[in-house]
């Protein structure tokens, strides 16, 4: 039977500004799927960009070339895929518009 | 007259000392659960508060909004890449935010089938996160000047804590604490063994005040003033220098449910009695906790620095 592990990143966070998940190591996973669950999103034409980051030892990072970044314009769930990854994995979260606001709840999927 | 419990208990040893994977712990007579986190998380999971009847985050507390998902870690570093762990290659880490005084917590949840002896054994170890030329915050941090041998990462972690929460018979809830606190707020060495003199503060204390404690309060017993030592002997572990060396630490600490007591912690070569430490027990009874019986591992940051608690592997075991 193969490995899962699903774990909450950002628990109804609230952003004002870019962020960064928090560093997850799991060289253990074969595939990896982030889903972020806007809970409010506000400001001016307000935007959330999210893009997968990859790593070799938790502390430089670089985006993933191989999965594709997504933007939300409005509360709701969306997903990101990431495979063949290093071992460490965050999503990396730009947010647009005038005074952007975003709450979030952001999960991590993992198989091995 | 001869019973047949002597040589039955001789096998039984035997057994255990011929297990490569079983022979480096001192079970009690029932194992209930062994958890080589090679293998998965084995149940331990985060821990939060409670929430609401609509599934709404928003109403956990804040200060235990936040304890962090715990990682299957191959224990890879910067420097050397993948360190692994004793038993295999993955061990379960628990990992702080950057940010003094945060906490993460994970939890193992049973419950009793019988009063008794409980016993909880690992192989654990602790580190800083390592530095960058953007997070360093340099050579000198707290007691410790970079030497070529001693470094500040050292200074830079805090605390880590074993413990229970238990409820019994009549709603009686309590915890068992252990904590080993290296460094103390101001980053100086104490490496001193503490328990806290208080419960817990729990959910419904704060139903209607949930900012009462802040994200970064220390929720096993907010008050400093609340923990005490269990003696004045510091207790040295093997950090190694930087962090990124790891070392495997034996630990093993018994209590008792039948009396609601401690009864000793072992560490490495250091066995310390705690019969006398009083275990605080809750004013008001709890229903639908009938023989709660959860361990869970913390691990406090002093410092802006992300701290670490790695568990190899861990045994409960019994003697009912």
């Amino acid at each position: 039977m193969r490995h899962a592990l699903t774990a909450v990143l950002e628990r109804n966070s609230t952003f004002t500004a870019d962020f960064a998940t928090e560093p997850y190591e799991a060289g253990w996973a074969a595939e990896a799927r982030w889903f972020v669950k806007t809970l409010a999103l506000e400001g001016e034409e307000p935007a959330l960009e999210l893009t997968a980051q990859i790593s070799p030892d938790g502390l430089h990072w670089c985006d993933d070339d191989e999965s594709t970044a997504r933007i939300t314009t409005e509360p709701g769930l969306v997903s990101l895929r990431v495979r063949e990854f290093g071992h460490w994995l965050r999503l990396r979260a730009t947010l647009r518009g005038g005074d952007p606001k975003a709450k979030v709840l952001i999960y991590l999927a993992l198989k091995s | 007259m001869e019973t047949t419990h002597v040589p039955a208990d001789d096998l039984r040893r035997a057994l255990i000392a011929a297990d490569p994977r079983l022979s480096k712990f001192n079970p009690l007579p029932r194992i209930l659960a062994f958890d080589e986190f090679n293998t998965g998380t084995h149940g331990w999971c985060e821990l939060i508060g409670n929430h609401d009847g609509h599934g709404d985050l928003d109403t956990v507390d804040v200060h235990m909004r936040d304890f962090r998902p715990p990682q299957l870690s191959s224990c890879d570093f910067f420097d050397i890449g993948t360190h692994a762990a004793m038993s295999g290659n993955y061990a379960l880490k628990v990992a702080t935010r950057p940010v003094t005084g945060h906490t993460a917590v994970a939890i193992r949840r049973l419950t009793m089938a019988q009063r008794g002896v409980v016993q909880f054994e690992t192989y654990f170890t602790y580190k800083s996160e390592a530095a960058t030329a953007e997070s360093s915050l340099g050579n000198s941090f707290g007691d410790i000047e970079w030497d070529g041998n001693l470094h500040p990462s050292e200074a830079q972690f805090g605390a880590f804590t074993v413990a229970t929460d238990l409820c019994d018979g009549e709603g009686i809830r309590y915890h068992c604490v252990a904590r080993y606190q290296n460094t103390d707020l101001d980053n100086r060495f104490t490496r001193r063994w503490i328990y806290p003199v208080v419960p817990e503060p729990t959910p419904k204390e704060n139903l209607h005040n949930q900012e009462n404690l802040s994200p970064v309060e220390d929720f096993t017993a907010p008050d400093p003033a609340d923990w005490r030592a269990l003696d004045e002997e510091p207790q040295f572990l093997c950090y190694n220098e930087v962090p990124t060396k790891v070392n495997w630490h034996y630990l093993r600490w018994q209590f008792d449910t039948r009396t609601r007591t401690n009864i000793e912690l072992q560490v490495n070569d250091r066995v310390m009695d705690m019969r006398q430490v009083p275990v605080p027990q809750y004013a008001d009874k709890y229903d639908g906790l009938e023989n709660l019986l959860n361990f869970y591992v913390s691990v406090r940051t002093h410092s802006p620095v992300r701290n670490f608690l790695f568990l190899d592997s861990a045994l409960i075991s019994v003697d009912w």
